[in-house]
């Protein structure tokens, strides 16, 4: 049942919550949410994907008549709808719920299943958000596999988060590093899903997941080509939120779940005061664009001078192809604002500017956690460089 | 040789500053262990199995006493008073504590020294032949392009996070003792017809687990073109390399993937972009470089002294047989000192081995010292007729064995007694066929024959060039060793080949006995060399000595 | 599962010094591996193992090694384990020198 409305506000419990399981790994995190009062009557949220079978397990462990929402988008993968079955016997959980969109609105809104090719969105919003919406009524909390490694949006994420007021959100993976996931299914010998040696990573509904080539980021096959990088299911202020895709008519004015981010230059850290949209770089037409680390800069010769700003991706700190990237584009005549965005520590600042980076984009995690001074101190990048003696 | 300018002397102070800031942020969380982890690497910190491991670059082997005094003090300060000499011209320390790692760097700066870029994703420590300057074989002096080298890749903003690990070796000699031929760019200096000196380069050479000998990429590359066409082939390497799979991400995988032809175009392309970028400043600092590596005066010396030791004591003969080699100078010697006493750890010094080192140097041999990546020490410059003095101080000091690539000079990796990837030990299996072949007193009668060990499939012991070449591995949790035959590092190289199934941790050391009996029934004479006779009989009577039953049940 | 679960114990370096630590039932840091917890329970050990990584102020590179229980406390099973507890063979150095 769900909580008596007379308990405390969602806000303070959420606040309350993060405060208690700070310094605690996934499973405390877990095993508290099942059992505390404060979180109330709960659900994990499953779409058995490429690694939720994480969360299956440590629920198996801990509490295997857990409600396990599926949300059956009828436009799912076979491989997917197989090892739902499978996963849940092997693990033993007595309560999977397969949950399908509304037939009534279905047959109103995407007869013939080909919303997805007119608006990715609308059919986003209509087999998954809905869905879930109304399977999540009677719940006062769920629990969500969102990791912070997973991108730019998901950076500052905390274990609990207040959904508008009305529910809690857990995410006990939120600290945990791609390497983390990878251990714990190897050290639990876990049932991969069949599709991840298949190149498909991050596993959606099959008309909107494609592979992923080696070394893009995990998400970039999940809505290739457009421009929608989280799903709508993830909610603000307790509503349903999602990116609404240009050119539909947007009720009021559409919240995005956006993180601020955080400029750093030689004089420290700014607010970001580029005011536009990153487009991918096959955009011809834009002004400026995002290069992922693997993309060749030579795609981008022909238009240098009508850019004015290229940001290039890092997609975690290791991937030094934008380095390289960033000083080619300086060589082949590029003079514009030239940003390195996503996963660079205060250490690298140095390297970014040397090779020709004008500023560094990164999240307010990363900023909290190497604050301005940290920075500040690679800020003289002129000083003690041997390439500069050399080169001349 | 080189000493540190004020520009090389403020930026490894700044670095160990920068340093001592990681260790503090690592700490107080400001830095992840993932994020922390490549920064200590990228200034020669592991974490091993038992402790941190802190490897200190010799830049193409080169030091002067007071550099060796140095390491001697640190070796006795924040270690165990020794410290280990590895296959790529460093030195390790096998126990320092975190918090003492940044004071280690400043009192390496202090002589003009550092640990920057020993380990890592980045351009290693670039390694030179052991002799360059002094031997009778060479063309030029390659420590002034791998000081120059050095120079270029220490931190190099565009190639601190490339897709793994980069080496790079120079020689100056056709006589390779560097190994050029095992490094992702290998750089051998060579004459064209018109009779100017440039660089044959190679690419692509590795061991490993999967061992490469490298591919010409560059017949003759002019010497002014030297730093860009490095920066072209890194810089294609640094996007064409692969990240998703550790064991496919060096460059000999890059190039075998992609074919040298398309490799090398790019690599042409880019260079051709990065070209102007180099626009004369390196080359007048080369020679400001080059013209400290002059060779010291040496005058001539009455030989006198020499010949009667060398005719009237055998020890000292034989230690003059094993040990020294020609130099460039008529009456010169270089003396290598081995750091394979029998029985002792391959390539270990103590604080106060190292102290008698750097004063044979300062008095003896104009005040260098080499490291080799064979784990010996050598005096480049000594006079002959010095000889005998040298070889007496040596003997107080346990380092006058005469084994200079005999069977026990062996190469060995520190294996599992000190690495966490490693899957066997090396060490005590050195130790043991040292003894064992000390005790048959039959090491010179066998002659040259290089044994290689390593730990792990990575292959730090460079068991692939072996004549000999032992593999540990780990077998349903037992140490089990591979032999492999008829490998060499030389310019010749060759990768050695399987013997077949290994062999258990006490049963090694009689294999090896095997092998060398075998070897020593086959020969045609005394001259001809275990790998000599390997290439003339092939792996079947070392085969059919190594497994007798296998052999019977077949010919049944 | 019919598969038996060989015990584990939890082990990783410890950040300052680099030496060697087990985890023990009272959540502390030994450098004896016969103080360590022996975890029989898979599912505890995976618990153990994600609780002891996040601690990652005191220790780096935390996982699950093979034990067994022996007459004096937890004793390793694997070769590479047994010289984590003393040091390396060519030198008295580490554990086996401060016994």
């Amino acid at each position: 049942m769900p909580l008596d409305p007379a308990s405390a506000p969602v806000a303070d419990r959420v606040r309350d919550l993060n405060e208690r399981y700070r310094h605690h790994g996934a499973t405390a995190v877990l095993e508290r949410a099942l059992s505390d009062a404060q979180v109330g009557n709960i659900a994990l949220v499953s779409s058995f994907g490429a690694e939720s079978v994480v969360l299956l397990h440590m629920i198996s462990v801990m509490d295997r008549t857990t409600p396990v929402l599926f949300i059956d988008t009828q436009m799912l993968f076979e491989e997917t709808l197989q090892y739902q079955l499978d996963v849940s016997e092997k693990l033993g959980l007595t309560d999977v719920r397969s949950i399908r969109p509304d037939p009534e609105k279905i047959r109103e809104l995407d007869r013939f299943g080909a919303l997805h090719l007119s608006d990715p969105d609308a059919c986003c919003d209509l087999r998954k958000t809905q869905t879930l919406a109304s399977a999540l009524a009677p719940f006062d909390a769920w629990i969500t596999g969102r990791k912070r490694f997973q991108g730019g949006q998901r950076a500052a994420l905390e274990f609990f988060e207040n959904e508008g007021d009305i529910r809690i959100k857990v995410n006990p993976l939120a600290h945990w590093a791609k390497d983390d996931v990878r251990d714990y299914m190897i050290n639990n010998r876990l049932p991969r899903h069949p599709l991840v040696s298949q190149g498909y990573p991050s596993i959606g509904c099959k008309p909107c997941t494609s592979k992923v080539a080696e070394g893009e980021d995990e998400r970039a096959g999940r809505w290739r080509g457009k421009d929608k990088v989280e799903c709508g299911i993830h909610f603000i202020n307790g509503k349903p939120v999602r990116r609404v895709a240009e050119g539909t008519e947007g009720e009021a004015t559409p919240q995005e779940e956006t993180t601020m981010s955080v400029i750093v230059t030689d004089g420290g850290f700014a607010a970001d005061d580029w005011n536009g949209e990153l487009a991918a770089p096959e955009d011809t037409g834009a002004a400026a664009v995002l290069l992922p680390s693997d993309a060749d800069p030579e795609v981008l010769r022909d238009r240098l001078d009508q850019l004015k700003l290229v940001a290039v991706d890092f997609p975690s700190f290791a991937d030094g192809r934008g380095f390289t990237i960033a000083r080619r584009l300086r060589l082949m005549g590029y003079t514009g604002r030239l940003r390195a965005k996503g996963h660079v520590i205060a250490d690298q600042y140095a390297m970014a500017r040397r090779v020709g980076f004008d500023e560094v984009e990164i999240d307010l995690d990363l900023a909290t956690r190497q604050p301005e001074d940290q920075w500040l101190r690679r800020a003289e990048w002129k000083a003690h460089d041997y390439q500069s003696r050399l080169r001349a | 040789m080189y000493s540190y300018t004020e520009f090389d002397e403020a930026f490894v102070r700044e670095r160990v500053a920068q340093f001592r800031a990681q260790v503090e942020r690592r700490i107080d969380g400001s830095l992840t262990e993932d994020e922390f982890k490549p920064l200590r690497l990228m200034n020669g910190l592991y974490l091993q199995l038992h402790a941190y491991m802190l490897r200190v670059a010799v830049p193409y082997g080169t030091l002067n006493s007071r550099q060796m005094n140095q390491l001697a003090y640190i070796a006795e300060t924040w270690d165990k008073g020794y410290g280990h000499f590895t296959t790529r011209q460093n030195i390790q320390y096998n126990w320092p504590l975190l918090k003492d790692v940044p004071d280690m760097l400043d009192a390496l700066a202090d002589v003009g020294m550092h640990a920057i870029q020993t380990s890592g994703n980045t351009i290693r420590n670039v390694t030179a032949d052991h002799f360059a300057g002094a031997a009778a074989d060479e063309i030029e002096d390659p420590r002034p392009y791998a000081e120059l080298l050095r120079q270029w890749s220490t931190d190099h903003p565009e190639f601190q996070f490339l897709p793994r690990k980069f080496k790079i070796a120079v020689t100056g000699a056709p006589n390779d003792r560097a190994v050029v031929k095992a490094h992702d760019i290998g750089l051998e200096i060579v004459k064209n017809d018109a009779g100017e000196t440039g660089f044959r380069v190679l690419v692509g050479g590795g061991l490993g687990r999967t061992p490469m000998i490298g591919k010409v990429i560059r017949d003759f590359l002019p010497k002014d073109d030297l730093l860009p066409y490095c920066e072209a082939i890194v810089s294609v390497y640094n996007l064409l390399g692969r990240r998703d799979n550790k064991y496919k991400a060096r460059i000999k995988i890059t190039v075998h993937e992609n074919g040298l032809d398309e490799f090398k175009a790019q690599v042409e392309d880019r260079f051709a972009l990065l070209r102007g970028q180099f626009g004369g400043a390196d080359q007048q600092l080369l020679a400001e470089i080059k013209a400290q590596f002059a060779r010291p005066d040496l005058p001539a010396r009455d030989l006198s002294g020499f010949t009667t030791a060398y005719d009237n004591d055998p020890v000292f003969r034989a230690w003059v047989d094993t040990n020294v080699a020609e130099h460039a100078v008529d009456g010169y010697a270089l003396l290598t000192i081995s750091l394979k006493a029998h029985g002792e750890t391959p390539g270990d010094a103590t604080a106060e081995q190292m102290r008698e080192m750097a004063a044979l140097a300062a008095e003896y041999s104009s005040d260098e010292l080499r490291i080799s990546h064979e784990q010996n020490v050598i005096l480049p410059h000594v006079a002959k007729s010095d000889l005998p003095a040298i070889h007496a101080r040596l003997q107080q000091h346990g380092l006058a064995t005469a084994n200079i690539g005999l069977i026990s000079d062996i190469i060995a990796c520190p294996g599992m007694d000190y690495c966490a990837l490693a899957t066997a030990r090396s060490i005590p299996v050195a130790q043991q066929i040292a003894t064992r072949f000390d005790e048959l007193k039959m090491e010179h009668d066998i002659g040259p024959l290089k044994i290689k060990i390593s730990g792990c499939i990575n292959a730090c012991g460079h068991h692939h060039v072996g004549h000999i070449g032992i593999l540990g591995l780990d077998r349903a949790g037992v140490e089990n060793y591979q032999i492999t035959l008829g490998g060499d590092g030389t310019e010749d190289a060759a990768i050695g080949t399987r013997t077949g199934p290994g062999f258990a941790y006490d049963q090694i050391v009689p294999a090896i006995e095997t092998l060398v009996e075998t070897y020593l029934d086959e020969r045609e004479s005394p001259d001809e060399t275990f790998l000599d006779t390997y290439k003339r009989v092939g792996m079947a009577p070392f085969k059919a000595a190594l497994y007798p039953a296998e052999e019977k049940s077949r010919a049944a | 599962m019919s598969r038996q679960f060989t015990p584990k114990v939890v082990t990783a370096n410890a950040l300052l010094e680099g030496d060697v630590v087990y985890l023990t039932a009272d959540d502390t840091w030994t450098r004896d591996h016969a103080q360590a917890e022996l975890i029989e329970d898979e599912a505890h050990a995976q618990i153990r193992l994600v609780d002891a990584s996040a601690r990652a102020d005191e220790i780096v590179g935390a996982y699950l090694a093979d034990a067994k229980a022996g007459p004096d406390g937890p004793e390793p099973i694997h070769f590479r384990e047994v010289f984590r507890t003393r040091g390396p063979s060519n030198y008295a150095h580490g554990k086996q020198a401060e016994q």
